[in-house]
């Protein structure tokens, strides 16, 4: 900015925009009309934080005008007053932790899921930090910082109508409202099994990912050797599941899980409990009628 | 009273050639509106509301003058982005900025001596009970005389951290606060006080005593900065610049009540609020603001776009003809 002209030469030269009433008020008088006054060298005198930045520090024994003086805040005598009670303490009565005991344990063994949430995949999206025009792995996911890397990945819908953009999304594991909107938006999403392992291995490169599961049978055996023979680098496979409870979840098309496809026409991913189909119980019939077709007297 | 006193004074001020308020251009009126009744009814025209179809776009680049030093004369134009040089000022940013400074500061070599280090030995003064006299214990007691200090100052670190982003962001707050009411000097590179070529050489030479040229040097400063109307009168300058420029550094050392001279590494938000006016060298300010944008540029690798923030580019003269 150009410096400043002298105050004489600036009233000479703008004397068309100054209407002088006949009575010149001062300038000091002036300013006395204005709520903003400012008598300070410089702006240093004028700084404060927000008054929500400051609170009332509380300094309990130090006068009745404090508030928090003689009893500072503790009543009137007793164990409290003058020491400290237990929070489980019931006056002597059994206290409840012992008499019922405490609930239930805590599996350590059970898998932590990484909670993605659809209104971070969005804005990812949008800031150019997630490229929605090729297959989102756990790679991806963990590389550009939206989640770190745990026994697995569930997709969450929070921001589900937030979620616009087409994306082809492979996870560990979905909800049903995540499901929905992500197909809603055009996208396509799968559920595949990993463990850290194998997600850390996808991270490092060490492993190729692929949403299949592993061949199984004697015809597959010759193309995976010839595979292992002729490539450079080894490559670690990925784990399919084996416990009972991750094999159903993953043949459940509800969850899109990526062994879905094994289900037979109207088959129920559970391993144990068939559906009832038109075809009758074997065995039953056939011993009614032979009751039946026999002579008895009683 | 303040409704009369508030359009008088913005019309003096107007006068004076001075903002009545920084952050808006206030709708010009030549003559008061009693003046301007007529029989028929008018519709008021504000000059505020513009049409419907029209956008307002904020500024989004500032100008900055190059000046020569000390003639002052308009070298060149160069513009800076609106987040550098033009953003809101944030009394609260720059508090915090100040007490950060502050406390890093401090020494914290303050310390008194407790009981147990006052020298002495912890022997019992007189028994418990049959002296007739208060009970005591040993010497070093805070309750007795010469004794140590309870809850004395301790040596202790009053250090505090800020966050990055907050302390550059009250950085350019402050330089943007001077820059509104044009209290940024820009001058070009090489800023130095030009003294009198014979003082320089009676110096040189030996003829004048230390305190004749202090002296001299004293009212020297003193008569061009009042001058200019950066002196004591006006609430003093600092000058900054890359490096030490002898005769600017002894001179305001020597004249001291009409401003300061410092380095750029040695600037704090502080110093950038504290004197009348900042005079700074170009390159300096192209640094100051290169080291304090940490809020603006991203450290997350986005492949797709690069974003071009204004930093001081030149407008005039025009690139084609630029000297450098």
């Amino acid at each position: 900015m150009p410096p400043r002209l002298p105050f004489a030469q600036a009233a000479q030269c703008c004397r068309k925009a100054l209407e002088v009433p006949p009575k010149q008020s001062s300038l000091v008088s002036l300013f006395a009309a204005l709520s903003v006054q400012t008598r300070s060298a410089s702006i240093l005198a004028n700084l404060s934080d927000n008054k929500g930045a400051y609170h009332k520090r509380i300094r309990r024994g130090r006068g009745a005008s404090s508030g928090y003086g003689k009893t500072a805040g503790r009543g009137m005598k007793g164990t409290k007053a003058r020491n400290k009670v237990n929070p489980w303490f019931q006056g002597g009565q059994t206290p409840l932790i012992f008499k019922h005991g405490q609930k239930g344990f805590v599996n350590h063994r059970a898998p932590v899921m990484a909670e993605l949430n659809l209104d971070r995949v969005q804005a990812w999206i949008d800031a150019g930090r997630l490229d929605p025009t090729k297959t989102i792995t756990p790679r991806e996911l963990v590389r550009c910082g939206l989640v770190g890397i745990k026994d697995g990945i569930k997709l969450l819908a929070r921001g589900k109508n937030e979620i616009k953009t087409p994306v082809d999304i492979v996870v560990s594991r979905a909800s049903a409202a995540a499901i929905l909107a992500v197909e809603a938006a055009g996208g396509k999403i799968t559920t595949r099994y990993y463990t850290k392992a194998a997600i850390k291995n996808l991270v490092s490169g060490k492993s190729i990912h692929t949403d299949k599961p592993l061949p199984v049978g004697p015809e597959h055996v010759e193309s995976v050797l010839q595979q292992a023979r002729t490539s450079r680098k080894h490559f670690y496979r990925l784990p399919d599941p084996t416990s009972r409870w991750d094999i159903e979840y993953y043949r459940d098309p509800a969850h899109r899980g990526y062994l879905s496809h094994t289900l037979k026409v109207g088959e129920s991913p559970s391993l144990y409990f068939k559906v009832p189909g038109e075809k009758p119980l074997v065995g039953k019939k056939s011993k009614k009628t032979a009751d039946a077709t026999e002579e008895r007297l009683f | 009273m303040a409704g009369k006193g508030m359009r008088s004074l913005s019309e003096a001020m107007r006068g004076l050639s001075l903002a009545a308020q920084t952050c808006r251009t206030v709708p010009v009126r030549t003559a008061p509106l009693i003046s301007r009744r007529s029989m028929a009814t008018e519709a008021p025209v504000s000059n505020i509301t513009r049409s419907v179809t029209e956008q307002w776009h904020p500024i989004t680049t500032v100008p900055v003058t190059i000046h020569s030093f000390p003639s002052l004369e308009p070298r060149s134009l160069e513009t800076y982005s609106a987040k550098h040089l033009y953003l809101p000022l944030r009394r609260d940013i720059l508090h915090l900025a100040v007490v950060y400074e502050g406390d890093n500061t401090r020494q914290g070599t303050a310390q008194a001596k407790t009981r147990w280090e006052v020298a002495g030995s912890h022997r019992k003064v007189r028994p418990q009970k049959g002296s007739g006299k208060a009970r005591v214990g040993s010497k070093q007691s805070p309750l007795q005389r010469g004794g140590g200090k309870a809850h004395g100052p301790r040596n202790r670190d009053f250090g505090t951290k800020l966050n990055r982003k907050v302390y550059d962001l009250a950085w350019r707050t402050a330089l943007s606060y001077r820059y509104r009411r044009g209290e940024l000097i820009v001058t070009e590179d090489g800023l130095d006080l030009p003294l009198p070529e014979d003082f320089l050489q009676q110096a040189q030479a030996g003829l004048l005593t230390r305190e004749l040229e202090d002296a001299f040097i004293q009212k020297y400063v003193g008569e061009i900065l009042g001058a200019m109307q950066w002196g004591k009168a006006h609430g003093r300058t600092t000058f900054i610049t890359g490096e030490e420029r002898m005769n600017l550094f002894t001179a305001m050392e020597v004249a001291g009540e009409n401003g300061t001279a410092l380095e750029l590494e040695d600037v704090d938000v502080k110093d950038l609020l504290e004197t009348g006016r900042i005079v700074i060298e170009k390159s300096v300010l192209k640094e100051m603001i290169r080291e304090h944008r940490s809020d603006l540029v991203t450290t997350i690798a986005v492949p797709a776009k690069k974003k071009e923030i204004t930093l001081g580019s030149l407008v005039y003269p025009y690139p084609k003809y630029a000297e450098n």
